[in-house]
């Protein structure tokens, strides 16, 4: 079953246009990253399937089925900001929130407790820090133990600790079962916790599949000889690495992680009547291939 | 529906604003009334022993019934400011977000707020039936009578058309202090054209002999007010001949028009917009 289905979503602010036909699916029981830089469309697109922004052309299922306030009980949602009645405590705002949502009223001790808010529940939304109102706005999409939780950069405003344990809290649900679609411009979270990503730039999509496939980090390995002609006809011969640059008096040679073996490279040069006056290994960092996948 | 109602009740039970307004409203309306009899007693009577302003007993029975629903009625932008900071809190605090997000739909976020408006009408109403029997009793100058009754059922109307017009501004408006402003300025300005137009009115009346009746009624805040006549105004009947007709019918019908257009809009705009 297919937990979200998105066709050609288009959403335009006046002349700007956010969302530019976008269309994807997310599968039960995945962690799905939507990753994209500020202004990729992220949050505008969530927004659409939650209800809060009209789209301005295309489609959308939540459960197969055509979305309406009955899917959305379904979803733990956190959009963009922690939004509560300011003048109302945690366990108020959280016993209206089960209220709407027609479930976890009886949940609120629990999520309190795993989000660490126990000791504050009383406390009014308006005298929490914001990494606390981060983390009672997840509280509150875990009441009632949703199947599945979309959160928008769950983790913005807490602290190392407090990133760390969102982080492992998500890769739980995920061990139960439960389908996390999560939208976050930092790349390394996407590549920890998720399962599946797509990647939006401008308002479009550039890729969507696999996390391990589509952000798979690579090995580099730099060599270079003083006859570069030579170097390259000889590097023809050479198995295993996945794609080859020349830049000046430099071969980049790139590899899939793990599967570089540099002495290999350095014998079959030499063995081939070429010395390496450089030989260097490097490993693509994930800044690389987010810019490459979205520059 | 009635989820929603105790959705509503939890949102604002603790609220201190809706503690404040409503006791300022309840007690108002007692001492609003009890002003006007007060003056009434002490210095209109004695410097009117002939009656010529004022003539009978404007709280004992029936004129209690206008009269208190009259000067009830001059309380009532308390109860729509009320309601106008509840919709634009929602915004304020994104909560109108959340609670979409969470599970109802953008209509019965809407129809809720009205209905909402509809159940503080209903309560002022309450009020002011109360405060009649009380000063009506307590007066004690003629028998029980529930003739001019209507008048609590004109202020009923008046009391959800202010309420729906604050909601209407909440929605459309969205920033507190900015919403409250309009809803002032408005009320303001509505009053002032009001009072031009009948004016018009009466210059129409003189100068071509047709009675277009008192256009400043047409308005949508004063098609409410228009129903409510002041007990005391001596005034006003005196000079009735050279006034435009009040065709009662045509302002009620207007007050509903009116009403039916506030409904609409404030669903329009919540459905059709980005939240």
């Amino acid at each position: 079953m297919s937990i979200l289905s998105i066709e050609n979503l288009c959403k335009n602010y006046g002349r700007v246009q956010a969302l530019k036909g976008v269309s994807f699916s997310v599968a039960k029981g995945t962690v799905f990253g939507i990753l994209g830089p500020n202004g990729s469309g992220k949050t505008t697109m969530l927004g659409i399937i939650m209800d809060i922004l009209q789209p301005t052309s295309g489609t959308y299922k939540l459960f197969d089925e055509q979305p309406d306030e009955t899917s959305r009980r379904k979803i733990g949602t956190f959009l963009e900001t922690p939004n509560f009645y300011h003048y109302l405590s945690a366990q108020k705002n959280l016993e209206i929130a089960a209220a709407l949502k027609e479930r976890g009223a009886n949940d609120i001790p629990r999520v309190l407790e795993l989000v660490n808010l126990t000791q504050r529940k009383d406390s009014r939304f308006s005298t929490y820090s914001l990494g606390m109102k981060q983390r009672l706005a997840i509280a509150s999409c875990l009441l009632g133990d949703p199947e599945v939780l979309i959160l928008d950069e769950p983790t913005n405003g807490l602290d190392p600790v407090g990133i760390a344990e969102i982080r492992q809290l998500i890769k739980q649900l995920h061990q139960q079962g439960k389908t996390i679609i999560m939208a976050s411009h930092l790349l390394d979270e996407v590549e920890k916790v998720c399962t599946h990503v797509a990647i939006l730039k401008k308002g479009e999509l550039v890729v969507t599949g696999d996390v391990n496939e589509i952000l798979a980090n690579e090995d580099i390995v730099e060599i270079g000889a003083t006859d570069i002609q030579q170097l390259e006809t000889i590097i023809g011969t050479l198995h295993g690495y996945s794609n080859k640059k020349i830049q000046d008096k430099m071969i980049q040679l790139f590899y899939p992680v793990g599967t570089t073996d540099v002495e290999s490279i350095n014998r079959h040069c030499f063995n081939n009547g070429i010395t390496l006056n450089h030989l260097q290994l490097k490993k693509k960092s994930l800044e690389a291939k987010f810019f490459e996948l979205t520059n | 529906m009635i989820k929603l109602l105790k959705i509503e009740w939890m949102k604002i039970k603790s609220y201190n604003a809706f503690i404040v307004i409503s006791s300022f409203f309840a007690l108002g309306i007692f001492a609003s009334n009890y002003l006007a009899y007060y003056f009434k007693k002490n210095v209109i009577d004695p410097a009117d022993p002939t009656g010529l302003i004022s003539s009978g007993s404007p709280f004992g029975f029936p004129n209690v019934w206008q009269t208190v629903s009259y000067y009830s009625g001059l309380m009532l932008l308390l109860p729509g400011l009320l309601l106008l900071i509840l919709v634009t809190n929602e915004f304020t605090y994104r909560t109108h977000r959340q609670n979409i997000i969470d599970g109802i739909s953008r209509t019965q976020f809407t129809q809720v707020k009205l209905l909402m408006a509809g159940i503080t009408a209903l309560i002022c109403t309450v009020l002011v039936f109360v405060a009649v029997l009380l000063f009506g009793f307590f007066v004690n100058t003629g028998s029980f009578s529930f003739s001019g009754i209507v008048n609590v059922w004109y202020f009923f109307l008046k009391a959800l058309t202010y309420n729906c017009i604050a909601i209407l501004i909440g929605v459309l408006v969205r920033r507190t202090g900015f919403a409250i402003a309009v809803f002032f300025i408005y009320t303001f300005l509505e009053n002032g054209i009001s009072l031009l137009l009948l004016v018009w009115a009466i210059n129409i009346k003189k100068n071509h002999n047709i009675d277009l009746g008192n256009m400043g009624n047409y308005l949508p805040m004063n098609a409410a007010d228009g129903l409510l006549y002041s007990p005391f105004a001596t005034f006003t009947n005196m000079a009735r001949k050279f006034l435009p007709s009040d065709y009662t019918w045509l302002v009620l019908a207007l007050a509903f028009i009116y009403l039916a257009l506030f409904y609409f809009w404030t669903q329009r705009r919540m459905l059709k917009s980005d939240l």
